[in-house]
């Protein structure tokens, strides 16, 4: 199928049932990159905003935020879109102009969708070269519900990004494991890894002014594979606080705020499920 | 035992394991009474390194000696680490220095665990538990007073020098006579001289902070280590000391920071040819100073002399003397009469010890059971030195011209009052790659040495009386090394095959 004819009937903003338009291009694709550890995403477009998920093993979800109040332009015709698309072949596009934040230039972004079966389509400029893309959307896949309720929380720590993001990049690879105990007692926060080189603690004090807000209600140990959690770290990085919760199944939520170069906010959240064998006694 | 780096030293220690991690891949550490010795010696042992932090780098320092709850038989700590565990922990150090406010180091006997516990900003604690094994002490012999070339550097000189050569050489020879020190890059012979870069570099004397130029001579070693040195002093700006002697004799590069710490890095250097006799004058040095070379480790300022150690070559006294004029009578004396004190325990060591070179030992027994008769008896061969002895290596009376020579020193708990030697496996000071068949018109100068003086080399003059009692016909030492020392076997090989190419042109077209 012609793709130049596919894309000038795209652009006709009749056809289209999501038109998303910002100035700033940074803005999505910084945040999608945060998720990005698999091929393929899906992506659920509502009025509220988008949400992009990822998925792997079945066991770790990554949801990228971007409300609707981060476009200067938002329209929607339905109210729930969904279609799954290559992530990687999205960030190569939005990040077509390079990545660098250099010298103010921008690349400002407009996307539409037709709707099922059309391709989602992207128009970038900057500095007034104009780049588009069509990029096939592909037969959404049922995402997973981890069923992660506020209710069930039991642990649930706030806390500022910077010090995790050492113990993260730190991570022994060698561990299979990354144990997370939250307890009202000390050492209230620990992050352990099991490696070759030996065991590995990082102990977060409740009283720590890194600590915004601290409510554990009984001590829990949960382990998760590390090569799951790892992805995360990229989230981290360009987040400026985390929100860590374990409920009752010991599933863990962690939530990244991030603030984008326009200093608004969006969220990246990543929900896994716990390692089994948690009860070895080894610690 | 247990001790704690305070803040501001973090870099300094971090950077210590760092430049340690890149000679060897085990740290051995030791708590001492007078400090904290981290050492390693890489694979072939041509090079050894050792930082001892005193006491007074610490904020608390508790070598764990006399501690209540530990064992008798290890009363202290004697363990090595795997160089991935402990960078591990100072893995990032531009990030520690920022965050780590002080690192505890403990050993938690009930876990078998070496713990560091980083306390960092903001009330966080980072742990690491590191398993470790219990091992003899590394120790190497080796003298720095007795050397009589030394120069003393700032390190920004050395790292531009160093700077001048490629990523991937291999080795330097610094050239030095009164006039000019020259850095030179080391080529082994190639079959097309002209297909090879050469870079010489220069120095004049005035540009280092102290020179003496004992010696005229020419010394190769390898440049990878000296740049894990820089890596270290760089940090420290401290001045970086190198004292060597000449070709075949090890080469020691320390950074010396008063009494806080002190490092030293001994690399064997390439002994070619020419000056492959001078290997014998090893055994000059004798136990003596190995033994105040053992006492090293308890007294931060002793200088070592001597990198062989000879049990029984107290002659080696004489001869330290007349080589060198150099006065540290004193020093050597010491050294004899702890050494005449200590032989008895070196019979035992040898007894104990099995030989790490089996094939030999027949003829190292029996130079060493000479040793250990007469203690003046200089008995060496530079071969291997089995038995507890703190075997040098040189390949001396093989036809391989090369010869590095370092002596290292394993040993185990201290007997009362003496140095550490329970251990002590021969060291292969054999640098790996070059067992030089190449220069042939040498070869036969090589095996008239060989057959006639053991070493006792005609050209050179300034060694001497040896009275080597090493085995005339005894097949030439590299190849029965290559079955001892590991590497070593690889870069034989591969030298043997790349000479053989050479040797057999046609074998590439074969293919």
């Amino acid at each position: 199928m012609p793709m130049a004819l596919s894309t000038q009937t795209a652009t006709d903003d009749d056809q289209n049932i999501l038109l998303a338009r910002i100035d700033n291009a940074r803005s999505v694709s910084n945040i999608l990159k945060a998720i990005h550890f698999k091929e393929t995403a899906t992506v659920f477009a509502s009025p509220m905003g988008l949400k992009v998920t990822v998925e792997d093993a079945k066991c770790i979800q990554a949801n990228a935020f971007i409300q609707e109040g981060i476009f200067q332009e938002y329209v929607i015709k339905e109210e729930q879109i969904t279609f799954k698309i290559n992530l990687t072949i999205l960030l190569e596009c939005l990040t077509i102009f390079g990545t660098g934040a250099v010298g103010g230039s921008c690349t400002s972004l407009k996307m539409c969708y037709a709707g099922y079966g059309r391709p989602l389509v992207l128009m970038l400029e900057e500095e007034g070269v104009l780049t588009d893309c069509s990029i096939k959307t592909l037969e959404p896949d049922e995402v997973l519900d981890f069923n992660f309720s506020s209710t069930n929380v039991i642990n649930k720590i706030i806390m500022k990004s910077e010090c995790l993001k050492e113990a993260f990049n730190e991570l022994d690879m060698t561990s299979d494991v990354l144990e997370f105990l939250m307890s009202p007692d000390a050492p209230y926060l620990r992050l352990s890894t099991f490696g070759n080189a030996g065991s590995t603690h990082s102990d977060f004090p409740k009283d720590s002014d890194m600590m915004e807000s601290f409510q554990c209600a009984q001590t829990q140990t949960n382990r998760y594979k590390v090569s799951l959690l790892k992805p995360s770290v990229k989230a981290l990085a360009l987040s400026s606080r985390v929100s860590i919760r374990t409920d009752n199944r010991g599933f863990l939520s962690l939530q990244y705020m991030i603030k984008n170069e326009d200093g608004q906010i969006c969220f990246v959240e990543y929900y896994c499920a716990p390692d089994e064998d948690v009860d070895d006694p080894e610690h | 035992m247990k001790c704690v780096v305070p803040g501001a030293n973090i870099k300094v220690f971090g950077r210590a394991v760092h430049s340690l991690s890149k000679i060897g891949e085990e740290l051995y550490i030791e708590p001492l009474d007078h400090g904290l010795a981290l050492r390693t010696v890489n694979s072939s042992r041509s090079a050894y390194a050792c930082f001892l932090f005193a006491p007074s780098f610490f904020q608390h320092y508790d070598d764990g000696v006399g501690d209540v709850s530990s064992q008798d038989s290890d009363d202290t700590l004697r363990c090595k680490i795997a160089m991935k565990s402990i960078l591990t922990v100072f893995r990032s150090l531009s990030t520690m220095e920022k965050t780590v406010e002080r690192c505890k180091i403990k050993l938690n006997m009930k876990d078998s665990r070496l713990v560091f516990q980083l306390y960092c900003r903001h009330g966080i604690v980072k742990t690491h538990n590191l398993a470790f094994i219990e091992c003899e002490t590394l120790q190497a012999v080796f003298s720095k007073d007795m050397c009589p070339n030394s120069l003393t550097a700032c390190s920004k000189l050395l790292c531009d020098a160093v700077m001048n050569f490629q990523n991937n050489q291999e080795e330097v020879t610094l050239i030095v006579n009164p006039e000019k020190i020259v850095l030179k890059n080391y080529v082994e012979d190639e079959p097309d001289p002209t297909k090879v870069m050469h870079t010489n570099l220069s120095l004049q004397p005035e540009e280092f902070d102290y020179c003496q130029i004992g010696v005229d001579t020419e010394v190769t070693f390898c440049l990878k280590e000296l740049r894990a040195i820089l890596g270290f002093s760089e940090v420290t700006t401290l001045p970086v000391t190198l004292k060597f002697e000449t070709a075949g004799r090890p080469i020691v590069f320390s950074i010396d920071s008063d009494s806080t710490f002190e490092g030293n890095f001994v690399l064997a250097t390439l002994a070619d040819q020419l000056t492959q006799s001078q290997a014998p004058t090893q055994s000059r040095s004798t136990t003596q100073k190995s033994r105040s070379s053992m006492k090293q480790s308890r007294t931060p300022h002793s200088r070592s002399t001597m990198m062989n150690h000879r049990p029984g070559n107290g002659g080696d006294n004489r001869s330290n003397t007349r080589n060198y004029g150099q006065s540290n009578a004193a020093e050597r004396t010491d050294g004899l009469e702890e050494f005449m004190n200590d032989e008895n325990d070196f019979d035992e060591m040898m007894i104990q010890h099995e030989t790490t070179i089996n094939h030999r030992d027949q003829t190292n027994i029996h130079n060493n059971k000479q040793t250990i008769d007469s203690k003046h008896k200089h008995s060496e061969d530079l071969s291997v030195r089995s038995k507890g002895d703190n075997s040098v290596v040189n390949s001396k009376g093989d036809h391989s011209n090369i010869d590095y020579s370092m002596e290292i020193m394993r040993s185990a708990s201290p007997t009362a009052g003496c140095s550490k030697t329970n251990e002590e496996s021969p060291v292969i000071p054999i640098l790996g790659s070059r067992v030089k068949i190449t220069d042939r018109s040498l070869d036969e100068t090589d095996i008239t040495m060989e057959d006639g003086n053991h070493g006792n080399d005609v050209d050179n003059q300034d060694n001497n009386e040896e009275d080597d009692e090493y085995i005339p016909g005894t097949p030439p030492a590299k190849r029965f090394r290559s079955l001892f020392f590991g590497s070593q076997d690889l870069t034989q090989t591969q030298h043997k095959a790349s000479t053989s190419v050479v040797l057999a042109a046609d074998s590439d077209d074969d293919e």
